[in-house]
Protein backbone atom coordinates (compact mmCIF):
# COMPACT_ATOMS: atom_id res chain seq x y z
CA UNK A 1 0.00 0.00 0.00
CA UNK A 2 2.28 2.47 -1.00
CA UNK A 3 -0.72 5.48 -1.53
CA UNK A 4 -0.89 5.20 2.90
CA UNK A 5 2.41 7.66 3.11
CA UNK A 6 0.03 9.95 1.30
CA UNK A 7 -2.83 9.48 2.59
CA UNK A 8 -2.33 9.45 6.20
CA UNK A 9 -1.10 12.67 6.28
CA UNK A 10 -3.67 13.99 4.04
CA UNK A 11 -6.49 12.53 6.00
CA UNK A 12 -5.11 14.24 9.19
CA UNK A 13 -5.02 17.38 7.29
CA UNK A 14 -8.64 16.99 6.19
CA UNK A 15 -9.43 16.45 9.86
CA UNK A 16 -7.84 19.34 11.24
CA UNK A 17 -9.20 21.50 9.19
CA UNK A 18 -12.64 20.23 9.72
CA UNK A 19 -11.84 20.42 13.50
CA UNK A 20 -10.98 23.63 13.29
CA UNK A 21 -14.08 24.94 11.40
CA UNK A 22 -16.56 23.02 14.00
CA UNK A 23 -15.29 24.44 16.97
CA UNK A 24 -17.98 26.96 17.46
CA UNK A 25 -17.36 26.89 21.47
CA UNK A 26 -13.41 28.19 20.63
CA UNK A 27 -13.58 31.67 22.85
CA UNK A 28 -11.52 33.19 19.64
CA UNK A 29 -14.75 32.05 17.50
CA UNK A 30 -17.08 33.30 19.97
CA UNK A 31 -15.63 36.47 20.72
CA UNK A 32 -15.15 37.48 16.77
CA UNK A 33 -18.98 36.77 16.22
CA UNK A 34 -19.93 38.42 19.89
CA UNK A 35 -17.57 41.46 18.24
CA UNK A 36 -19.51 41.71 14.84
CA UNK A 37 -22.83 41.89 16.93
CA UNK A 38 -21.33 44.34 18.55
CA UNK A 39 -20.53 46.59 15.64
CA UNK A 40 -23.82 45.62 14.05
CA UNK A 41 -25.51 47.44 17.28
CA UNK A 42 -24.17 50.52 16.54
CA UNK A 43 -24.51 50.78 12.91
CA UNK A 44 -28.24 52.54 13.58
CA UNK A 45 -27.08 54.54 16.40
CA UNK A 46 -24.29 55.91 14.80
CA UNK A 47 -26.29 56.98 11.98
CA UNK A 48 -28.73 58.55 14.68
CA UNK A 49 -25.53 60.72 15.98
CA UNK A 50 -24.47 61.27 12.57
CA UNK A 51 -27.95 62.76 11.63
CA UNK A 52 -28.55 60.43 8.90
CA UNK A 53 -31.02 58.55 10.54
CA UNK A 54 -34.43 59.66 12.81
CA UNK A 55 -34.04 59.06 15.91
CA UNK A 56 -35.10 56.15 17.48
CA UNK A 57 -34.90 55.61 21.47
CA UNK A 58 -36.27 51.53 21.55
CA UNK A 59 -33.71 51.01 19.01
CA UNK A 60 -30.96 53.15 21.18
CA UNK A 61 -31.61 50.37 24.00
CA UNK A 62 -31.74 47.56 21.70
CA UNK A 63 -28.23 48.33 20.60
CA UNK A 64 -27.86 49.55 24.66
CA UNK A 65 -28.60 45.87 25.73
CA UNK A 66 -26.98 44.16 22.82
CA UNK A 67 -23.50 45.88 23.93
CA UNK A 68 -24.00 45.20 27.63
CA UNK A 69 -24.38 41.46 27.48
CA UNK A 70 -20.81 41.77 24.85
CA UNK A 71 -19.36 43.53 28.10
CA UNK A 72 -20.61 41.23 30.72
CA UNK A 73 -18.65 38.27 27.87
CA UNK A 74 -15.55 39.78 26.92
CA UNK A 75 -13.56 39.50 29.55
CA UNK A 76 -13.73 35.62 29.90
CA UNK A 77 -12.87 35.02 25.83
CA UNK A 78 -9.29 35.99 25.95
CA UNK A 79 -8.10 32.83 27.70
CA UNK A 80 -4.19 31.52 27.50
CA UNK A 81 -3.88 29.66 24.63
CA UNK A 82 -6.39 31.48 22.40
CA UNK A 83 -3.35 34.80 21.66
CA UNK A 84 -2.82 33.82 18.17
CA UNK A 85 -4.86 31.29 15.08
CA UNK A 86 -8.08 31.60 13.46
CA UNK A 87 -7.12 34.96 11.89
CA UNK A 88 -7.46 36.55 15.23
CA UNK A 89 -7.15 40.04 15.93
CA UNK A 90 -6.38 39.94 19.40
CA UNK A 91 -3.59 41.86 20.14
CA UNK A 92 -0.44 40.13 22.27
CA UNK A 93 -1.37 43.27 24.84
CA UNK A 94 -4.44 41.89 26.01
CA UNK A 95 -2.02 38.90 27.63
CA UNK A 96 1.01 41.09 28.58
CA UNK A 97 -0.94 43.90 29.93
CA UNK A 98 -4.25 41.65 31.33
CA UNK A 99 -5.14 44.56 34.03
CA UNK A 100 -4.88 47.24 31.08
CA UNK A 101 -7.14 45.65 28.74
CA UNK A 102 -9.81 45.00 32.04
CA UNK A 103 -9.77 48.51 32.84
CA UNK A 104 -10.44 49.51 28.66
CA UNK A 105 -13.61 46.87 29.18
CA UNK A 106 -14.91 48.11 32.25
CA UNK A 107 -14.80 51.52 30.74
CA UNK A 108 -16.28 50.75 28.27
CA UNK A 109 -18.93 48.77 30.05
CA UNK A 110 -19.54 52.13 32.52
CA UNK A 111 -19.99 53.66 29.94
CA UNK A 112 -22.99 50.96 28.88
CA UNK A 113 -24.45 50.69 31.96
CA UNK A 114 -24.53 54.96 32.30
CA UNK A 115 -26.28 55.10 28.99
CA UNK A 116 -28.97 52.42 29.83
CA UNK A 117 -29.40 54.22 33.12
CA UNK A 118 -29.82 57.78 31.43
CA UNK A 119 -32.89 56.42 29.00
CA UNK A 120 -32.18 59.01 26.78
CA UNK A 121 -35.41 60.00 24.66
CA UNK A 122 -33.90 62.71 21.92
CA UNK A 123 -30.84 62.76 19.91
CA UNK A 124 -29.81 66.18 22.00
CA UNK A 125 -29.99 64.14 25.36
CA UNK A 126 -28.96 60.37 23.90
CA UNK A 127 -24.85 62.57 22.24
CA UNK A 128 -23.57 62.88 25.57
CA UNK A 129 -24.31 59.07 27.00
CA UNK A 130 -23.65 57.33 23.69
CA UNK A 131 -20.62 59.69 22.51
CA UNK A 132 -18.31 57.93 25.52
CA UNK A 133 -19.96 54.75 24.58
CA UNK A 134 -18.65 54.98 21.13
CA UNK A 135 -15.14 56.48 22.10
CA UNK A 136 -14.24 53.75 24.56
CA UNK A 137 -14.76 50.69 22.27
CA UNK A 138 -12.81 52.85 20.01
CA UNK A 139 -9.80 53.36 22.17
CA UNK A 140 -9.78 49.90 23.44
CA UNK A 141 -9.43 48.79 20.11
CA UNK A 142 -6.56 51.10 19.93
CA UNK A 143 -4.62 49.26 22.29
CA UNK A 144 -6.00 45.75 22.23
CA UNK A 145 -6.73 44.73 18.57
CA UNK A 146 -4.34 44.65 15.45
CA UNK A 147 -5.07 45.84 12.36
CA UNK A 148 -4.30 43.38 9.09
CA UNK A 149 -3.87 46.94 7.27
CA UNK B 1 50.48 59.87 -22.68
CA UNK B 2 50.90 62.79 -20.60
CA UNK B 3 48.47 64.29 -22.31
CA UNK B 4 45.76 61.51 -22.48
CA UNK B 5 46.49 61.68 -18.47
CA UNK B 6 46.30 65.32 -18.43
CA UNK B 7 43.02 65.46 -19.76
CA UNK B 8 41.58 62.99 -18.07
CA UNK B 9 42.58 63.93 -14.62
CA UNK B 10 40.51 67.53 -16.04
CA UNK B 11 37.65 65.26 -16.69
CA UNK B 12 37.54 63.68 -13.67
CA UNK B 13 37.93 66.92 -11.99
CA UNK B 14 34.91 68.52 -13.56
CA UNK B 15 33.19 65.55 -12.98
CA UNK B 16 33.39 65.93 -9.49
CA UNK B 17 32.44 69.76 -10.07
CA UNK B 18 29.33 68.63 -11.62
CA UNK B 19 28.88 66.42 -9.19
CA UNK B 20 28.95 68.92 -6.24
CA UNK B 21 27.12 71.27 -7.86
CA UNK B 22 23.91 69.42 -8.84
CA UNK B 23 23.97 68.29 -5.49
CA UNK B 24 24.14 71.14 -3.76
CA UNK B 25 21.49 72.34 -1.07
CA UNK B 26 19.32 75.19 -2.03
CA UNK B 27 17.59 77.57 0.14
CA UNK B 28 15.43 80.45 0.68
CA UNK B 29 17.05 83.70 2.57
CA UNK B 30 15.13 86.00 5.81
CA UNK B 31 14.96 88.66 2.50
CA UNK B 32 12.52 86.31 0.66
CA UNK B 33 9.58 85.21 3.16
CA UNK B 34 6.92 87.12 3.19
CA UNK B 35 6.39 90.05 5.65
CA UNK B 36 4.31 89.12 7.54
CA UNK B 37 3.19 88.39 12.02
CA UNK B 38 3.01 84.54 12.17
CA UNK B 39 -0.12 83.17 13.94
CA UNK B 40 0.27 80.45 16.62
CA UNK B 41 -3.32 80.13 16.75
CA UNK B 42 -3.90 79.30 12.85
CA UNK B 43 -0.35 77.48 13.42
CA UNK B 44 -2.14 74.55 15.93
CA UNK B 45 -4.45 73.92 12.83
CA UNK B 46 -1.46 73.32 10.62
CA UNK B 47 0.19 71.52 13.59
CA UNK B 48 -2.85 69.14 13.39
CA UNK B 49 -2.98 68.94 9.52
CA UNK B 50 0.86 68.49 9.23
CA UNK B 51 0.89 65.56 11.85
CA UNK B 52 4.18 66.44 13.28
CA UNK B 53 3.29 64.66 16.51
CA UNK B 54 2.83 61.35 15.22
CA UNK B 55 6.43 60.95 14.64
CA UNK B 56 7.98 63.56 16.17
CA UNK B 57 5.96 63.36 20.23
CA UNK B 58 8.24 61.58 22.21
CA UNK B 59 6.85 58.06 22.93
CA UNK B 60 5.78 57.24 26.58
CA UNK B 61 6.43 53.72 27.59
CA UNK B 62 7.27 52.77 24.64
CA UNK B 63 4.08 53.37 23.18
CA UNK B 64 3.18 56.52 21.04
CA UNK B 65 1.78 59.49 22.77
CA UNK B 66 -1.66 60.08 23.28
CA UNK B 67 -3.64 63.25 24.55
CA UNK B 68 -1.07 66.08 26.17
CA UNK B 69 2.07 63.95 25.33
CA UNK B 70 1.40 64.77 21.94
CA UNK B 71 2.72 68.46 22.15
CA UNK B 72 6.12 67.26 23.97
CA UNK B 73 8.26 66.62 20.85
CA UNK B 74 10.99 65.55 21.92
CA UNK B 75 11.71 62.64 19.02
CA UNK B 76 13.02 59.25 19.94
CA UNK B 77 10.52 56.93 18.16
CA UNK B 78 12.34 54.95 15.10
CA UNK B 79 11.15 53.79 12.04
CA UNK B 80 12.66 50.65 10.91
CA UNK B 81 12.57 50.98 6.99
CA UNK B 82 14.22 48.76 4.16
CA UNK B 83 16.48 51.70 4.12
CA UNK B 84 17.70 51.58 7.21
CA UNK B 85 17.11 53.24 10.68
CA UNK B 86 15.79 56.45 10.74
CA UNK B 87 15.41 58.41 14.12
CA UNK B 88 13.46 61.01 14.68
CA UNK B 89 15.32 63.99 15.90
CA UNK B 90 14.04 66.52 18.86
CA UNK B 91 12.15 69.11 17.08
CA UNK B 92 10.82 70.86 20.49
CA UNK B 93 11.59 74.71 21.30
CA UNK B 94 14.72 73.30 23.34
CA UNK B 95 17.61 75.70 22.27
CA UNK B 96 20.18 73.26 22.30
CA UNK B 97 18.57 70.00 21.81
CA UNK B 98 15.79 71.19 20.02
CA UNK B 99 15.08 73.76 17.31
CA UNK B 100 14.37 76.59 19.87
CA UNK B 101 17.31 78.59 17.93
CA UNK B 102 16.51 78.20 14.69
CA UNK B 103 15.44 81.18 12.74
CA UNK B 104 12.29 81.65 10.86
CA UNK B 105 14.40 81.12 7.51
CA UNK B 106 15.84 77.96 8.91
CA UNK B 107 12.48 77.16 9.55
CA UNK B 108 11.45 77.09 6.12
CA UNK B 109 14.23 75.98 5.00
CA UNK B 110 13.54 72.28 7.09
CA UNK B 111 10.27 72.30 6.15
CA UNK B 112 9.95 73.19 2.14
CA UNK B 113 13.44 72.81 0.86
CA UNK B 114 14.72 69.82 3.21
CA UNK B 115 17.42 71.43 4.23
CA UNK B 116 18.83 72.01 7.59
CA UNK B 117 20.43 75.03 9.27
CA UNK B 118 23.89 73.85 8.57
CA UNK B 119 23.50 73.18 5.18
CA UNK B 120 22.85 69.51 5.11
CA UNK B 121 20.58 67.45 3.17
CA UNK B 122 17.49 66.40 5.14
CA UNK B 123 16.64 62.61 4.54
CA UNK B 124 13.16 62.07 2.72
CA UNK B 125 11.40 60.44 5.35
CA UNK B 126 11.05 63.95 7.17
CA UNK B 127 8.17 64.79 4.38
CA UNK B 128 9.46 67.62 2.99
CA UNK B 129 8.89 66.76 -0.33
CA UNK B 130 4.93 67.35 1.00
CA UNK B 131 5.01 70.07 3.05
CA UNK B 132 7.05 71.79 -0.06
CA UNK B 133 3.57 72.48 -1.58
CA UNK B 134 2.16 73.82 1.47
CA UNK B 135 1.95 77.65 1.40
CA UNK B 136 4.93 79.28 3.48
CA UNK B 137 2.73 81.84 5.59
CA UNK B 138 1.54 78.43 6.74
CA UNK B 139 5.07 77.37 7.81
CA UNK B 140 5.52 80.35 9.59
CA UNK B 141 1.98 79.87 11.74
CA UNK B 142 3.63 76.26 12.17
CA UNK B 143 6.87 77.77 13.71
CA UNK B 144 4.59 80.35 15.84
CA UNK B 145 3.01 77.46 17.00
CA UNK B 146 5.77 75.01 17.97
CA UNK B 147 7.56 77.95 19.69
CA UNK B 148 4.50 78.04 22.46
CA UNK B 149 4.98 74.12 23.20
CA UNK B 150 7.14 72.89 25.89
CA UNK B 151 10.99 72.91 26.12
CA UNK B 152 11.60 68.80 26.06
CA UNK B 153 15.93 67.79 26.50
CA UNK B 154 17.94 65.30 24.93
CA UNK B 155 19.11 65.07 21.44
CA UNK B 156 18.59 61.84 19.73
CA UNK B 157 21.25 59.68 17.82
CA UNK B 158 21.33 59.78 13.44
CA UNK B 159 20.20 57.73 11.61
CA UNK B 160 21.67 53.96 10.54
CA UNK B 161 21.16 53.90 7.11
CA UNK B 162 22.85 51.38 4.52
CA UNK B 163 24.54 52.29 1.77
CA UNK B 164 23.93 53.88 -0.54
CA UNK B 165 21.36 55.61 1.19
CA UNK B 166 23.72 56.73 4.18
CA UNK B 167 25.54 59.24 1.18
CA UNK B 168 23.76 62.26 2.60
CA UNK B 169 24.99 64.33 -0.54
CA UNK B 170 23.00 62.19 -3.03
CA UNK B 171 19.72 63.31 -1.62
CA UNK B 172 20.57 66.53 -3.69
CA UNK B 173 20.08 64.74 -6.59
CA UNK B 174 16.79 63.19 -5.49
CA UNK B 175 15.55 66.42 -4.96
CA UNK B 176 16.33 67.25 -8.49
CA UNK B 177 14.23 64.53 -9.26
CA UNK B 178 11.45 64.40 -6.85
CA UNK B 179 10.98 67.79 -5.58
CA UNK B 180 8.22 69.81 -6.40
CA UNK B 181 5.45 72.74 -5.55
CA UNK B 182 3.42 71.81 -8.52
CA UNK B 183 0.41 70.64 -7.30
CA UNK B 184 0.40 66.52 -8.02
CA UNK B 185 -3.02 66.38 -9.65
CA UNK B 186 -4.13 69.03 -12.22
CA UNK B 187 -7.91 70.27 -11.89
CA UNK B 188 -9.40 71.61 -14.80
CA UNK B 189 -11.90 74.12 -12.80
CA UNK B 190 -12.82 72.29 -9.93
CA UNK B 191 -14.55 73.54 -7.32
CA UNK B 192 -12.73 75.81 -4.20
CA UNK B 193 -13.48 72.74 -1.90
CA UNK B 194 -11.64 70.04 -4.01
CA UNK B 195 -8.61 72.53 -4.34
CA UNK B 196 -8.53 72.77 -0.33
CA UNK B 197 -8.64 69.54 -0.06
CA UNK B 198 -6.17 69.22 -2.66
CA UNK B 199 -3.77 71.31 -0.70
CA UNK B 200 -4.09 69.64 2.48
CA UNK B 201 -4.33 65.99 1.64
CA UNK B 202 -1.16 67.14 -0.75
CA UNK B 203 1.04 69.50 1.42
CA UNK B 204 0.53 69.51 5.12
CA UNK B 205 -1.60 65.78 5.16
CA UNK B 206 1.15 64.23 3.37
CA UNK B 207 -1.17 61.44 2.86
CA UNK B 208 0.84 60.20 -0.22
CA UNK B 209 3.90 59.55 1.65
CA UNK B 210 2.26 56.29 2.96
CA UNK B 211 -0.99 55.68 0.62
CA UNK B 212 1.83 56.45 -2.82
CA UNK B 213 3.74 53.23 -3.79
CA UNK B 214 7.22 54.08 -4.68
CA UNK B 215 9.98 53.66 -7.68
CA UNK B 216 13.47 51.80 -5.98
CA UNK B 217 14.93 55.55 -5.75
CA UNK B 218 11.82 56.27 -2.64
CA UNK B 219 9.94 58.71 -4.78
CA UNK B 220 6.38 58.67 -4.81
CA UNK B 221 5.10 57.05 -8.25
CA UNK B 222 2.82 60.36 -9.84
CA UNK B 223 0.99 57.61 -11.64
CA UNK B 224 -0.20 56.19 -8.87
CA UNK B 225 -1.07 58.74 -6.33
CA UNK B 226 -3.25 57.66 -3.41
CA UNK B 227 -3.34 53.80 -5.21
CA UNK B 228 -1.99 51.92 -1.85
CA UNK B 229 1.57 50.53 -1.35
CA UNK B 230 3.34 48.56 1.25
CA UNK B 231 3.96 49.82 4.29
CA UNK B 232 7.54 51.60 5.16
CA UNK B 233 7.53 49.29 8.03
CA UNK B 234 6.59 45.89 8.60
CA UNK B 235 4.70 43.76 5.73
CA UNK B 236 1.75 45.03 6.34
CA UNK B 237 -0.43 47.22 2.96
CA UNK B 238 -1.40 50.72 3.09
CA UNK B 239 -4.65 51.20 1.46
CA UNK B 240 -5.76 52.46 -1.73
CA UNK B 241 -7.79 55.92 -1.60
CA UNK B 242 -8.65 56.70 -4.52
CA UNK B 243 -12.36 56.58 -6.25
CA UNK B 244 -11.49 52.61 -7.45
CA UNK B 245 -10.42 51.14 -3.84
CA UNK B 246 -11.95 48.40 -3.17
CA UNK B 247 -13.17 49.63 -0.14
CA UNK B 248 -13.41 53.32 -0.26
CA UNK B 249 -15.33 53.30 -3.59
CA UNK B 250 -18.75 52.79 -1.36
CA UNK B 251 -18.15 55.37 0.68
CA UNK B 252 -19.81 58.58 0.39
CA UNK B 253 -18.11 62.26 0.90
CA UNK B 254 -19.69 62.23 3.92
CA UNK B 255 -19.22 58.69 4.98
CA UNK B 256 -15.27 59.65 4.32
CA UNK B 257 -15.61 62.76 6.37
CA UNK B 258 -17.38 61.42 9.17
CA UNK B 259 -14.82 58.69 9.53
CA UNK B 260 -11.99 61.10 9.58
CA UNK B 261 -13.70 63.21 12.11
CA UNK B 262 -14.62 59.95 14.76
CA UNK B 263 -12.97 57.45 12.94
CA UNK B 264 -15.65 54.99 12.56
CA UNK B 265 -15.71 53.75 9.21
CA UNK B 266 -19.65 53.47 7.50
CA UNK B 267 -19.68 50.05 8.80
CA UNK B 268 -19.18 51.16 11.96
CA UNK B 269 -15.93 49.08 12.26
CA UNK B 270 -13.30 51.40 13.75
CA UNK B 271 -9.96 52.84 12.10
CA UNK B 272 -6.79 50.77 12.64
CA UNK B 273 -3.06 50.31 13.00
CA UNK B 274 -1.22 53.36 12.06
CA UNK B 275 -4.09 55.15 10.88
CA UNK B 276 -5.45 55.99 14.49
CA UNK B 277 -2.91 58.51 15.02
CA UNK B 278 -3.40 60.47 11.63
CA UNK B 279 -7.41 60.04 12.55
CA UNK B 280 -6.88 61.73 15.99
CA UNK B 281 -5.18 64.50 14.43
CA UNK B 282 -8.09 64.92 11.15
CA UNK B 283 -10.52 65.07 14.29
CA UNK B 284 -8.71 68.06 15.09
CA UNK B 285 -9.58 70.29 11.92
CA UNK B 286 -12.55 72.18 10.93
CA UNK B 287 -15.54 69.81 9.72
CA UNK B 288 -15.22 72.10 6.81
CA UNK B 289 -11.63 70.81 6.11
CA UNK B 290 -12.36 67.70 6.42
CA UNK B 291 -15.14 67.71 4.04
CA UNK B 292 -12.64 69.14 1.29
CA UNK B 293 -10.00 66.12 2.02
CA UNK B 294 -13.62 64.34 1.47
CA UNK B 295 -14.38 65.96 -2.16
CA UNK B 296 -10.61 65.71 -3.14
CA UNK B 297 -10.25 62.10 -2.73
CA UNK B 298 -13.89 61.88 -4.51
CA UNK B 299 -12.28 63.54 -7.67
CA UNK B 300 -8.98 62.28 -7.72
CA UNK B 301 -8.09 59.96 -10.97
CA UNK B 302 -8.92 56.04 -9.98
CA UNK B 303 -5.57 53.81 -9.29
CA UNK B 304 -6.74 50.66 -10.58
Amino acid sequence: MPDMKIRVPLLLAALAIATSVVADDDPRHVRHELMEGVRDAAKPVGLMLRGEAEFDGEQLMQSLMVWQDAAGQFGGLFPEGTESGMDTEAAPAIWTDRAGFDAALAKWATAVDAAIEAAPDTLEAARPVVGPVFQTCKGCHDNYRISDE
Amino acid sequence: MRRTVRIGAALAAALVVAGWWLTRPQTISAGDLPVREPDPVAGEAVFWAGGCASCHATPVDGERARGDAKLRLGGGAELDTPYGVFRVPNISPHAADGIGSWSMSDFVNAMQRGVSPQGRHYYPSFPYASYARMSTADVMDLKAFIDTLPEVEGETPDHSLDFPWNLRRGIGLWKRRYLSRIPVVQFDGAAAEVLRGAYLVEGAGHCGECHTPRDRFGGLLAGQWLGGAPAAEGEGKVPNITPAAKTLSGWSAGDISYYLESGFTPEFDTVGGTMVAVQENMAKLTKADRDAIAAYLKSIPPVE
